[in-house]
């Protein structure tokens, strides 16, 4: 057993010294999404944090994959990084291998795989996977960091991910709403709703702020939108 | 000075100095011993008819398997070594399968073709995944599928190359077959005008009197996918191409004269 050194000799005792290394990072971050009938809208903050720190207040955390699908991450940012960059190159070898391009389908099924296969040392992000699928409609995956897929029309996740989703639930999904009647989401309303939930989440989330990317996708092109929220 | 012939006939992985590979050639070669098998794919689906050479009356015919199937919309016939072909049809299964556990969605032909080629060529030398394979696959083999892009027909050799076929006979009678083929083959032809043209064409080539149970069928199309045809559906289409080839012997009980 190992004598600890410590200068102050009150405190000195003989249990051994824990040398512990922590693989992971929590860098927050915020991923809102919602899907239409022929398009989807992703959006996430651009803050880059670990506990009281703000590593940047510029981090886009959207991944372009393809021309129809965008995935987006938080959560452990070098996880992030190491994910979409294998993530690219098996786009790639896919595109060479099969000559097309991987339908959002087909990504969404091997990102589920790809974080299977580190079942016992999981990528530590929450990424949501959006797209249009053959037809045209817009479709919204959630994984959680082993690999369980959840095919959505809209989904918040992150470090504010519990606090935006009843929100979602009632605005875009209409629960706990009486006399509502069913329409489909216009983009309109889709990009208003992800704007305002992203204010809120900055109010109440220290992790969420300074700005968001929004990508809107649909079978035309991808456009990109930024929006400023508070940066204290 | 050329060395001759047979001194680099030995090796799988040795060139002759004219840039060939002897045991290769000789493997499509093999494939001319062994039995027929025809393909002809339509805009309405795919058939694949092989030959079953019955060389006992003592063996069971339904043992001998010619047409399998690698997914439910990919079909295979072989001709050949058929042991061989075993080790292959197994490598198209799984990447198939594969395929779908990793994407969620079913390989096309082309790429099921293309996996198995790799398997094809890694005779020669060993490396990381084990032993040296002793000498290529003597096998020729038809790949009928469905995919995105509607019905398509493959053939490989042994030397796994693969091309895209619309009508293809290999084996002992492919060369006959092939000639037919070409003939009869158009691009409007409806897939029963296929199934016929097929066991008409095997039928022609064939030692043996052609029958329900010395030839395999297969359809595969959009909607039922890969189809084996029964004994009695055999018959059937066996009974049609009587009735073109005797249209005078033609009876109202449809029974053979």
């Amino acid at each position: 057993m190992l004598q600890q050194k410590s200068t102050y000799t009150d405190y000195r005792n003989n249990a051994a010294i824990q040398h512990q290394f922590s693989p992971y990072a929590d860098n927050g971050g915020s991923v809102v999404a919602i899907a239409g009938d022929d398009f989807v809208i992703v959006g996430a903050d651009t803050r880059l944090s670990a506990g009281f720190s703000i590593y940047t207040r510029e981090q886009n955390k959207l991944f372009r994959l393809s021309n129809t699908t965008v995935l987006g991450c938080s959560g452990c940012w070098c996880d992030t990084l190491t994910l979409t960059k294998i993530l690219k190159s098996r786009m790639q070898m896919y595109q060479q291998e099969h000559n097309k391009t991987m339908s959002t389908t087909a990504c969404a099924q091997m990102l589920s795989t790809m974080l299977y296969h580190k079942r016992f040392f999981p990528y530590y992000i929450s990424n949501v996977l959006v797209g249009l699928d053959e037809d045209g409609k817009g479709c919204v995956y959630s994984y959680d960091p082993v690999g369980h897929c959840e095919k959505r029309t809209f989904r918040a996740s992150g470090s504010a991910g519990a606090l935006l989703q009843p929100l979602l639930d009632n605005q875009i999904g209409q629960k706990n709403m009486l006399n509502v009647k069913e329409e489909p989401v216009t983009k309109e309303k889709a990009l208003s709703v992800i704007k305002d939930v992203f204010i809120s989440a900055a109010e109440r989330d220290i992790y969420t702020g300074d700005s968001i990317l929004i990508n809107i996708i649909t079978k035309d092109d991808v456009k990109v939108e930024t929006f400023q929220l508070r940066k204290d | 000075m050329f060395l001759t012939r047979s001194e680099y006939d030995r090796g799988v992985n040795t060139f002759s100095p004219e840039g060939r590979l002897f045991q290769v050639e000789y493997a499509i070669e093999a494939i001319k011993l062994g039995s027929t098998a025809i393909g002809i794919s339509t805009n309405q689906g795919v058939v694949l008819a092989v030959e079953k050479r019955i060389t006992s009356n003592l063996m069971e015919p339904t043992t001998i398997e010619k047409i399998v199937e690698v997914d439910k919309h990919i079909g295979c016939a072989v001709s050949g070594l058929i042991a061989d072909s075993r080790t292959m049809i197994e490598r198209a299964r799984m990447e198939c399968q594969n395929h779908w556990f990793v994407y969620n969605e079913n390989m096309s032909v082309e790429s099921c073709a293309q996996a198995v080629s790799n398997l094809a060529i890694q005779f020669g030398d060993s490396d990381d995944d084990g032993a040296a394979m002793s000498r290529p696959f003597g096998v020729a083999i038809l790949f009928a599928g469905i995919d995105e892009k509607g019905p398509q027909l493959y053939h490989m050799d042994p030397s796994g190359t693969f091309v895209q076929f619309d009508a293809k006979a290999i084996g002992s009678g492919s060369e006959g077959a092939q000639q037919s083929l070409q003939e009869v083959y158009h691009r409007s032809m409806t897939l029963d005008e296929a199934t016929t043209s097929a066991l008409t064409i095997l039928k022609q080539v064939m030692e043996e009197k052609l029958n329900s149970s010395n030839v395999e069928v297969m359809t595969m199309t959009p909607d039922k996918m890969f189809q084996m045809f029964s004994k009695e559906q055999v018959e059937e289409v066996i009974q049609g191409i009587f009735h073109v080839e005797h249209p005078l012997s033609l009876n109202t009980t449809g029974q053979k004269v």
